[in-house]
């Protein structure tokens, strides 16, 4: 080809061309500064082919062309971001539950368990000071409702946060498909737009985005696998795959989604009904590492690791069912202790038979009274009295073959079992001392006596029994529950602390390769606007040289 | 905090550029975490005026929390055992001031048995002596059946019954062993009653329908003076078996009075420093709170500042 006539103009066009995509460019990038997940896009410009000169004089530029268009990303912080995001998920959720959980349990406060419990034992401290006032013995019955109620109702609370905990595990199970179903659809059009030899910058970014959303909820790894074929263009073909523990979720077009189901048998004792069981779709086991999801079911299922019911372990985690089981056990040994006299007085670690509430006589009794102090709640709701306790530890024994022969026996095996049946949720006074507490109250140890009060100092005991639990007085126990899940809170919101901190930098560094400048566009603007101009003027003069040789050779 | 964070490890894991690219993004960014932080340093310390505690929640400081949880579990039970200890006093002094009767009333007896055995008395001031011992008589039955808010302060844990039969023969089952116990300190208690066994009788237990030996003594007297004046001067010797009898109850009582007494001041000063060790704890010191609030504060407004000041302006505003 010869350097033509025109030639000059063809040149300086493609300046104003590649100004102009320069100046969209430069309004692409501005107008998405607060676009989540943007990346800023640069055109990738170089010097048009150029012309072999025949003559041989070398080879003559043809001005600049635009060859792309691609965005500013850096894969390594993407992949580093979503291994990071799953901690930041797994935290902020974990914190924020066991916050919920340290309000269930009031303390320190005014009117948490520590003060409920002392004003039990300051009632039956009045009583044995006065062991035959009926008004006294009333307030000892108040005061025992008042032990029953707050344990039922944080039981109840629990239970209420384990059933939101079960909810929100399906929600995340749901987010999670949904984000996979997006971020297939993206696949395919990425593909699509990408097989003709483009680059799908916003869309990757989009997918990209999506990806850091789901890198929160669920351990992932996302990541470009080469099928080995080429594009038409040369490049080579890959397609995108995330996978959860090493399972594909989504694998270019096709999705394994997760599924909630009700679970048939309970994890742990201590669980409501009906808590959902997360897996494939296609029945292989989900296996959770970080995120949120997991964080949801560690606090929902969690029971310090023991084995649950169906066989599996539960997550190693204080989650609900451990507090629940913190708190059955309380009760279950703080009314053993009381009603029958049976604890480990010693400190052996064996169970002792002291006096209990039982072996008191009432006010008009004539015989040891055999009556509880607490009991549970029966199939109707009511309260159980003493004798249908006894007749319930009865029938126990009978169906598991446990026997019981006061003479050889220190204490009755039966009623061990039986009060493993007690729970925070049923726990509650006797029927007998509900209906009678004036009577049935047992504070003495003879008959006829109204002013003994051995037997109520004998309970009172238990107050200060420090081998009553592993972790010592009923209020040391209360105590080493409350400040171990105040140490947990504590150190979920450092951990959380630092995994912002983490992901915090991360973004920072994301943002400081993809973020957009407004005064770094602005430069590109002028810089472009002048070249505009530039090419312009070009475009004038050679007009202005070919006025002259088209108007003043005057041919 | 964070921006230290980004600043210092951007640049070694950096090869490429020699300067970190900073976008208007990063900037509100980290002015917004700076501004949270701020926030909830504010609100923190707003909390702890509000309430007046160091803590809200066991993870705020579960040291903080676990010694709450103590020192409350402490305090209460010191109230208690005051409460106990008050009651113990109580019935103490009733019982203190009641034998302190029955002494003067043997004194009398001792005198009118005195008087009467001197063998100077005509049998009309015999008769005045008799009917007076015998109105004595019933008053130290009276005093053995005394009650402290309705309860038989001698009748040991038969409270609900009296001690004595008008005839001055026991109205119940009684024994030495029939101590009622207040808690006044774990593992502390003290007995808190004079069983009428002790008083009364001569056995550590004493039957119901049995005759009282001090009442006896009156018995003895009334009937010395009716038919024998001669065995007056013998009785006098048991009615100072009565009086030491009734010195020695009244010394032991004195003693456990003491005892309380003591307890009762022990527990106050407890009282005292449990509460303030309490407040210690988790009272917040109003003074550093306001102090850390304005701080914040001044934090919280430089932030603002700096940041309306970075934030706004770009090239933007300074083109055409």
């Amino acid at each position: 080809m010869n350097n033509t006539t025109y030639m000059g103009l063809e040149i300086a066009m493609r300046g104003l061309y590649s100004a102009q995509r320069g100046m969209a460019n430069v309004a692409h990038n501005v107008d998405n500064v607060n676009t989540p997940g943007y990346s800023r896009q640069m055109l990738v410009q170089t010097a048009a082919h150029p012309l072999l000169v025949a003559n041989g004089t070398g080879m003559l530029g043809t001005g600049s062309d635009v060859i792309g268009v691609e965005r500013v990303r850096d894969i390594y912080l993407n992949e580093k971001y979503w291994g990071e995001a799953q901690y930041y998920g797994e935290w902020s959720v974990k914190a924020t539950i066991i916050e919920d959980m340290q309000t269930i349990y009031n303390e320190p406060s005014e009117n948490g368990y520590t003060k409920i419990i002392s004003d039990f034992f300051s009632a039956l401290q009045t009583l044995s000071t006065n062991p035959s006032d009926l008004s006294v013995r009333a307030m000892v019955k108040e005061k025992a409702v008042s032990v029953a109620k707050y344990f039922n109702s944080v039981a109840k609370h629990f239970d209420l946060l384990q059933e939101d905990l079960n909810q929100m595990v399906n929600a995340k199970v749901e987010e999670i498909n949904n984000l996979a179903d997006q971020i297939r659809e993206l696949n395919l059009q990425i593909y699509n737009v990408e097989v003709m030899g483009n680059k799908a910058n916003d869309l990757r970014d989009k997918r990209d985005y999506l990806v850091d959303k789901l890198s929160k909820l669920v351990n992932i790894n996302a990541y470009e696998v080469e099928t080995g074929l080429k594009l038409p263009n040369g490049e080579k073909e890959t397609r995108f795959v995330v996978t959860i523990s090493g399972k594909a979720l989504v694998d270019h077009n096709t999705v394994c989604h997760l599924k909630c189901e009700s679970r048939e048998q309970k994890l742990n004792e201590e669980d409501i009904d009906n808590l959902f069981d997360v897996s494939w779709e296609d029945g292989n086991k989900l296996n959770l590492k970080s995120g949120e999801l997991k964080a949801y079911i560690d606090m929902r299922d969690g029971n310090d690791g023991l084995p649950g019911l169906n066989g599996e372990n539960s997550p190693d985690c204080k989650g609900i069912p451990y507090y629940q089981r913190k708190m059955n056990e309380f009760v279950r040994t703080f009314a053993m202790a009381l009603n029958e006299g049976i604890m480990d007085s010693d400190g052996d670690g064996v169970l002792d038979k002291t006096f209990g509430h039982v072996d008191g006589y009432t006010l008009n009794g004539t015989t040891p009274s055999g009556i509880r102090l607490f009991t549970m709640l029966n199939e109707y709701g009511e309260y159980m009295s003493s004798a249908d306790f006894m007749a319930m530890a009865e029938k126990i024994g009978v169906q598991e073959g446990i026997t019981y022969d006061p003479l050889t026996d220190e204490y009755d095996a039966r009623l061990l079992r039986a009060y493993r049946n007690i729970t925070a949720r049923n726990f509650c006074i006797s029927f007998d001392i509900e209906n009678d507490p004036s009577e049935n109250i047992s504070a003495s140890l003879a008959p006829g006596q109204a002013g003994n009060n051995e037997n109520i100092n004998n309970l009172l005991k238990i107050r200060h029994n420090t081998y009553l639990f592993m972790e010592g007085t009923p209020e040391d126990f209360i105590k080493t529950v409350v400040s171990s899940m105040g140490v947990d809170g504590q150190q979920y919101e450092q951990y959380l602390d630092v995994q912002e901190g983490i992901i915090n930098q991360l973004e920072n560094r994301r943002q400081s390769i993809s973020g957009v400048s407004l005064n770094e566009e602005m430069v590109n603007l002028v810089k472009y606007q002048q070249i505009y101009g530039a090419a312009a003027t070009i475009i004038r003069t050679f007009g202005e040289v070919l006025d002259i040789l088209v108007n003043r050779l005057g041919i | 905090m964070k921006l230290k964070i980004q600043g210092r490890n951007y640049a070694p894991a950096d090869r490429e550029r020699e300067y970190m690219r900073i976008t208007n993004n990063m900037l509100i960014n980290n002015m917004m975490l700076s501004l949270s932080d701020n926030l909830s340093r504010t609100q923190k310390y707003q909390t702890q005026l509000a309430t007046g505690k160091k803590i809200s929640l066991p993870s705020d400081d579960p040291i903080v929390a676990a010694k709450a949880l103590k020192l409350r579990t402490d305090v209460a039970e010191i109230q208690q055992y005051k409460r106990n200890t008050d009651d113990a006093t109580a019935w103490m002094d009733i019982t203190e001031a009641t034998m302190n009767q029955m002494t003067e009333v043997i004194h009398r007896l001792k005198e009118l048995t005195n008087q009467a055995a001197n063998g100077t008395n005509t049998p009309d001031e015999l008769e005045k002596i008799k009917e007076e011992v015998s109105q004595l008589k019933k008053q130290m039955i009276n005093l053995g059946n005394a009650t402290y808010a309705g309860r038989y302060i001698f009748s040991g844990y038969k409270t609900d019954k009296k001690l004595l039969n008008d005839d001055g023969t026991f109205s119940i089952d009684i024994a030495n062993s029939e101590q009622i116990r207040f808690e006044i300190g774990i593992g502390d208690d003290i007995n808190i009653n004079v069983p009428g066994s002790d008083l009364f009788g001569s056995s550590v237990s004493e039957t119901a329908g049995t005759k009282s030996k001090m009442i006896d003594t009156f018995d003895k007297v009334i009937d010395a003076l009716e038919n024998n004046p001669d065995q007056l001067t013998n009785l006098l010797a048991d009615i100072d078996d009565d009086l030491n009898n009734l010195l020695r109850v009244r010394a032991g009582l004195g003693a456990r009075m003491n005892r309380v007494e003591l307890t009762a001041n022990r527990l106050e000063d407890d009282n005292v420093n449990f509460t303030r060790l309490m407040s210690k704890n988790e009272d917040v010191d109003i003074a550093e709170a306001i102090m850390n609030l304005m701080n914040e504060e001044n934090v919280y407004r430089a932030s603002l500042a700096t940041g309306a000041r970075v934030i706004q302006p770009s090239l933007v505003d300074f083109l055409g």
